[in-house]
């Protein structure tokens, strides 16, 4: 009897492991759908900034700003990584610490010979620093024994761009007074529902304002409408690259919000997919052990009676 | 009588989407008041009041910079914060000019970066009566 008893038991527990991961799916899945609106709403903004650009362009203003243009020396590089503050979603968190900890590894080495090359005195002084957003990547680096500049835990499902406005302005003004030369976020790239990639990408100094690849869409009804510009031209364009640059940084976020709920979703569809299949067969074997045990009962009765006829 | 679209759009959602008989908007260097059949116009925003009339009716809100975009009878304002006037915190903005007046001004970048500080705190104090 003992056997089969602990076998129930057993299946009882994972019906109910079963429950909960079915229910942080279902929770996950309500995520996703929000953080993916707001990710949406967004594109908004991005698409009108975009347009501004192009105006800009079209007006014969060469687009030149300090933020876009590479510096000569790179001494202070900060890497910025975005990860979640929960587990519970597969390869999400893995998958960008792995990424970070090898560009951490491999920078300062690059930066010396960078500065080798041009022929920079005082090539050994350089410094990488390193944030970090979300619990999961803190307790990553904790274990790792990585410094840590700045951790931030207060970005979940919906980043909120005051938020990331708040950390944008902090590098834009160390980027200004010569504190930091150059920024790399690792985050998970939202490709689409079924593809999201962890990338490294190096948003400080700006590799373009604007979105990527959205130019020359417009239709000739639009191309016709000659702009004034106040105060100039060069001033909007002033503004523009800095608010290119947070709204990029704020697209980082919202991609890796909306990434980790879907991670988390999969990871938790087969959860439950898993504790499904681990029922079954503990049924199976249940079943087998109960039947096995009654007919070995009966066998015994009918051995019984047999002993007490002989 | 003809009326002016405006449309307020933040980073993070389309937070106005209205019409209106007048539209005065904040620009990095005075306010530009625009009436229906403006000529097309894009402009850099200060930090400022966005004043919608209709009717008789005025909506205040405070902008956090950003620009403005002008085509046919169409206002597009992008900007990274919209707020009621009435939402605005009085208080944290006297804190950051607080803040803001203290800090070093030794070189040009650094003075650059305390000014838009000053502006931003002083504009919502503005906006919010504060200093009526």
């Amino acid at each position: 009897m003992a056997k089969a008893r602990a076998l129930d038991k057993r299946r009882k527990s994972i019906r109910n492991i079963r429950k909960i991961t079915r229910t942080m799916e279902l929770i996950a899945t309500a995520r996703f759908k929000k953080a993916m609106d707001r990710a949406l709403a967004a594109t908004a903004y991005t698409q009108r900034i975009t347009d501004v650009v192009r105006s800009l362009a079209r007006s014969g203003l060469k687009v030149q700003h300090p933020l876009l243009d590479p510096r000569p020396e790179v001494r202070h590089a900060k890497v910025l990584v975005l990860t979640a503050n929960r587990g519970l979603c597969g390869g999400y968190n893995g998958g960008v610490l792995r990424l970070a900890f090898a560009r951490i590894a491999e920078l300062p080495g690059q930066l010396r010979t960078d500065l080798e090359t041009a022929k920079k005195a005082d090539s050994a002084n350089v410094r990488v620093s390193v944030e970090v957003s979300g619990k999961r990547g803190i307790a990553g680096f904790k274990f790792r024994h990585v410094e840590v500049d700045e951790r931030f835990t207060q970005f979940e499902d919906q980043p909120k761009f005051a938020d990331v406005d708040a950390i944008a302005s902090r590098f834009l003004n160390q980027y200004a007074l010569g504190e930091l030369d150059r920024l790399d976020v690792v985050y998970t790239r939202f490709a689409s529902s079924s593809k999201q990639i962890a990338t490294v990408e190096t948003i400080l100094p700006l590799a373009s304002v604007g979105g990527d690849g959205a130019d020359d869409r417009d239709g000739p009804n639009r191309a016709a409408v000659d702009y004034e510009f106040l105060p100039s031209a060069e001033s909007i364009l002033e503004e523009v690259v800095p608010t290119s640059f947070k709204v990029k940084l704020f697209k980082c976020f919202l991609d890796a919000a909306v990434s980790e709920q879907i991670a988390r979703m999969v990871a938790m569809k087969s959860a439950t997919e898993n504790a499904s299949d681990i029922i079954k067969m503990l049924s199976r074997t249940y079943n087998r052990a109960r039947q096995s045990q009654i007919t070995n009962e009966i066998m015994e009765v009918i051995g019984g009676a047999e002993a007490l006829n002989g | 009588m003809a009326e002016i679209r405006c449309i307020v759009v933040t980073p993070e959602r389309t937070a106005l989407e209205t019409t209106s008989d007048f539209v005065a908007i904040p620009l990095c260097d005075g306010e530009l008041g625009i009436l229906p059949g403006r000529a097309p116009l894009i402009g850099r925003l200060g930090f400022g009041e966005l004043r919608l009339r209709s009717g008789n009716q005025v909506t205040r809100y405070y902008l956090d910079g950003g620009f403005v975009q002008v085509v046919g009878d169409t206002v597009t304002l992008l900007t990274e914060r919209a707020v009621p006037a009435g939402d605005v915190n009085a208080e944290s903005a006297h804190d950051q000019l607080r803040h803001a007046l203290q800090r070093p001004i030794a070189t040009r970048e650094q003075e650059s970066i305390r000014d838009r500080l000053v502006a931003q705190a002083r504009a919502q104090i503005r906006v919010s009566g504060g200093d009526h």
